[in-house]
């Protein structure tokens, strides 16, 4: 483990009874490469991934951006059926399929036709919205826009496509939550399982980079100074209601907690309650985490996430994995690249071992919120 | 309806036309190779073929023409004749 | 954890309706709206129609969100937003729930929608168009992010305590935001929830669905063998669930039950149905309401008015019921498709229908398509007494969402819960 300030503790005291879900694997396509080995090795190695933009490609108003290696649909999945694929679905398909791949070709276990899929997003892919309304308005006729595209500006085209490219046929959820959407979808993911409505749920988020993202966030946080590089990517997790049918559990979700504060003030307070709420769910107490992997914004509400967090779990705050400084400000999936880097660290940690590990978010359009993972006892054993 | 003469030059745009969007090889389609029975065309493509030749050839093609449009030389037909209605 | 391990999952009612619609705004007016058989279609205005042959839509042109939405700074969001926060409000008004009780509970918020503010992206692609990206208004942009429809609604209502969440399933997206609230209610996680859709109209969809082939150059006619296709609409529908025992306890009216619904995906084609599919849809519907195909006695249809959608719709239909197929109707020939909020505004259509003992009739019906061979109710409303009515969605992205509504009788426990059904 790299990077990562640790607290001992007791390892065995104050565990509450395991009730699942469950997380069983995980994958990440990201800056880093394609793939979970890949991404685990960016993190140890902690190297930030830059890619000077092409002004032919991008016309975009920064020079520099944390992007996909062949982030490109065509790169990514080959020619065939992606001919008028975006980016964005391009990331999630590709993502949802190393997940659900073993290495060799073979459907992971837990995974079947009634699997369910929940993606978290922004707003879909706002490159495809405004090239089509682009296309409506500079075209001869504003008819003359592309159909094969017009899915591609509803904002479920990348579950949809996942699942069409995929077969899953269980309920397909998309969610628009910001920088919040990957633990909003966790939350939704754990409602569609314990109302019977999917036993396994395929659950993440995507974000897509481009020019137009570039604009939109350039002229609507003008005021956030020392913004971070725009980045991209997607992350999905097999997330099993009970035992997983493949062996062992990477992680246990004990809690997702959400709130809505209304002012800025009201952040930390907010936050450090959703914090609190999700250790007394779990039944544990602060000195049981064992890492937080915050959204770490720059800014105010970096600040008032790092003050939540000292007041939730009494000044001990253990922090990291940081995907922020390492991948860029990749909206809709920055959550997920934090549960994923939790994930990860904790593979190769021992002192993660019955312990938690707690994934913390502040969106700018309002919603905050918390997800505790709490990692198998040394007697349940690891893969 | 009086077939209209359709030129090679403007069946071998049509062609790339359709089977780009098809995804399919050219030598893969005949003048009567069915895009639906024989090409996996759905509606969805159909419409994207009606588009493209709308755009490329600056004509008009009405949606009815959909069902003339099932091959090669039906396209051509249609776009032959949306041509010369223009003129 | 599943229900089945649950010792006790309480029931969901519905107690609180809020309607921002083309043929009325609140729930009263968008009553008489139904009741009367009113068309919400006239020439479009929200944007240039230059170089469309033809342009009918239903927009609301006299919305005053000043008049709904007390407490928002209106100018930070867009039209989409001030439809789900006026919704909310109204249905808060209408449940006689006090602002202070809804805020000291736990709750959720949650909006579907099709296009967010894609009404603003259209609006900044135009100052791009014009002046270049650099001079895009920032107000507006800052008004894009689709999650900002549900945290419009929380703010609105002063919600702190609340899980809000933007559902961009489509045109499915009111369904499956009224079944996370059921789950959410059902569970005990949350004491109130408020859910439904709202989407504006805009020039990206228009555009879409008209390359399509499936805008109606003039009226929107469901079912019917002459129907050309879908119009446009916009709006708002968001209904306050909360449990039995909570709407008993603060001696709250009860509109109707929710029973249950089913979700899946066609796994097949990004636009084009799957009556197959949507049949499995429906029957996953049935077993998680707890009721058989014969308790259905009414349906509301997805009912585009395209030739695609109501052919497979009926034809998903009649595998499930047979000859037994009970009326099926769709509000869309009077408010055309408000995308997102089209399931939401139905199911306040389905409860409103529940409640007062009638069916709104499918208008501009001429003639039955017989490859549908359905009693859409044509164009005049008729009395009924309905126990059961089923809300159906479909999506774009093969997103299927099936709601099951239910009669809430004071006499005695009427619904699956209660054991009788």
């Amino acid at each position: 483990m790299t990077g990562m300030t640790r607290t001992s503790g007791d390892r065995t005291s104050g565990a509450a009874p395991v009730t699942g879900p469950f997380i069983s694997t995980w994958s990440a396509v990201s800056a880093f490469g394609v793939g979970r080995e890949s991404f685990s090795a960016g993190l140890r190695d902690r190297k930030p991934v830059v890619t000077a933009l092409d002004p032919d490609q991008w016309s975009a108003p920064a020079t520099e951006a944390c992007l996909v290696p062949g982030g490109d649909p065509r790169e990514l999945l080959g020619r065939k059926g992606t001919r008028s694929m975006d980016r964005a679905t391009g990331l999630a398909v590709a993502a949802v399929g190393q997940l659900l791949d073993d290495g060799t070709g073979t459907r992971i276990p837990g995974v079947d036709e009634s699997t369910a899929l929940v993606l978290g997003t922004s707003n879909g892919s706002v490159r495809s919205i405004m090239s089509f309304t682009r296309d409506a308005l500079t075209e001869d006729k504003p008819y003359h826009v592309d159909p094969a595209r017009f899915p591609n500006t509803v904002m479920n085209c990348a579950a949809g496509q996942s699942a069409i490219r995929h077969g899953l046929r269980g309920p397909n959820v998309t969610i628009a939550g910001g920088r919040a959407s990957a633990l909003l979808a966790l939350n939704h993911a754990q409602r569609l399982q314990r109302s019977g409505h999917a036993r396994s749920v395929v659950c993440g988020a995507v974000e897509e980079f481009s020019a137009e993202r570039a604009w939109l966030d350039w002229h609507a946080h003008t005021e956030q100074g020392r913004a971070p590089l725009t980045g991209e990517g997607s992350a999905v997790l097999l997330l099993e209601a009970d035992a997983p049918r493949g062996g062992a559990a990477l992680a246990e979700l004990a809690a997702v907690e959400i709130g809505l504060p209304h002012t800025e003030s009201e952040v930390t307070p907010v936050l450090a309650d959703c914090v609190r709420r999700a250790l007394a769910r779990a039944g544990l107490d602060a000195d049981r985490v064992w890492a937080v992997a915050p959204a770490d914004l720059p800014g105010t509400l970096g600040t008032a996430e790092r003050h939540a967090l000292d007041e939730a779990l009494g000044g001990r705050t253990p922090r990291g994995p940081l995907c922020t400084e390492l991948l860029g400000d990749t909206g809709a999936v920055s959550a997920a690249f934090q549960i994923t880097a939790l994930l990860s660290a904790a593979e190769s940690d021992p002192e993660s071992a019955g312990r938690a590990g707690v994934v913390t978010t502040v969106d700018r359009e309002g919603v905050v919120g918390c997800a505790l993972l709490r990692f198998p006892g040394p007697e349940q054993g690891r893969r | 309806m009086t077939s209209p003469s359709i030129d090679t030059d403007l069946e071998s745009k049509v062609k790339d036309i359709v089977t780009d969007i098809l995804e399919i090889e050219p030598e893969d389609m005949t003048l009567t190779s069915r895009f639906k029975e024989d090409h996996d065309a759905d509606s969805l493509l159909a419409i994207e073929i009606l588009a493209s030749l709308e755009k490329t050839f600056k004509i008009t093609i009405a949606q009815e023409q959909l069902v003339h449009m099932v091959n090669l030389q039906g396209v051509c037909e249609v776009v032959a004749e949306a041509a010369a209605r223009r003129q | 954890m599943t229900l089945s391990d649950m010792s006790s999952p309480r029931r969901v009612v519905i107690t609180g309706l809020g309607a921002v619609t083309s043929i009325g705004t609140g729930v009263a007016e968008f009553l008489g709206g139904l009741r009367a058989g009113r068309s919400g279609a006239k020439p479009v205005t929200s944007f240039d129609v230059t170089g469309f042959e033809h342009a009918q839509g239903c927009e609301i042109d006299d919305f005053d969100a000043a008049a709904y939405v007390h407490n928002l700074p209106l100018r930070e969001y867009g039209r989409a937003s001030h439809f789900a926060a006026a919704a909310a409000r109204m249905a808060v008004e209408d449940a006689g729930l006090p602002a202070e009780d809804l805020r000291q509970a736990r709750s959720l918020v949650t909006v579907g929608t099709t296009d967010g503010e894609s009404r603003d992206l259209d609006r900044l692609v135009q100052q791009e168009v014009a002046h270049g990206p650099e001079r895009m208004d920032p107000v507006v942009a800052r008004r894009v992010p689709a999650g900002r429809l549900s945290v419009a609604a929380a703010r609105e209502l002063g919600l702190v305590n609340v899980e809000a969440v933007t559902l961009p399933t489509a045109c499915a997206a009111g369904n499956y935001a009224i079944g996370y609230g059921y789950d959410a209610v059902r569970t005990g996680e949350v004491e109130f929830a408020l859910c439904g859709g709202a989407d504006a109209v805009c020039l990206k969809t228009f555009a879409g669905f008209y390359r399509l082939g499936t805008i109606a150059p003039e009226r929107c006619q469901p079912f019917d063998r002459h129907r050309k296709g879908i119009l446009t609409g916009e709006g708002a529908g968001i209904l306050l669930l909360e449990s039995l025992e909570s709407a008993l306890a603060r001696g709250a009216t009860i509109h109707a039950e929710v029973l249950g619904y089913g979700l899946n995906c066609d796994a097949d084609h990004p636009v084009a149905p799957n009556e197959d599919s949507f049949a499995r849809c429906v029957r996953l519907a049935h077993d998680n309401a707890g009721i058989a195909a014969d308790d259905v006695d009414l349906i509301s249809a997805h009912g585009t008015g395209t030739k695609a959608n109501d052919v497979s719709e009926a034809r998903a239909i009649r595998q499930v019921f047979g000859d037994k197929t009970p009326r099926t109707v769709s509000i869309k020939s009077m408010i055309g498709h408000t995308m997102g909020a089209a399931s939401a505004i139905a199911a306040i259509a389905c409860t409103l229908a529940i409640r007062e003992g009638f069916i709104p009739p499918t208008i501009n019906h001429v003639e039955t398509d017989p490859e549908c061979d359905i009693d859409c109710v044509p164009n005049e409303a008729v009395e009924a007494d309905l126990r059961v009515v089923q809300n159906n969605a479909l999506a774009f992205g093969g997103n299927n969402a099936v709601l099951m509504l239910g009669r809430y009788d004071t006499g005695g426990p009427t619904g699956p819960a209660g054991g009788q059904r």
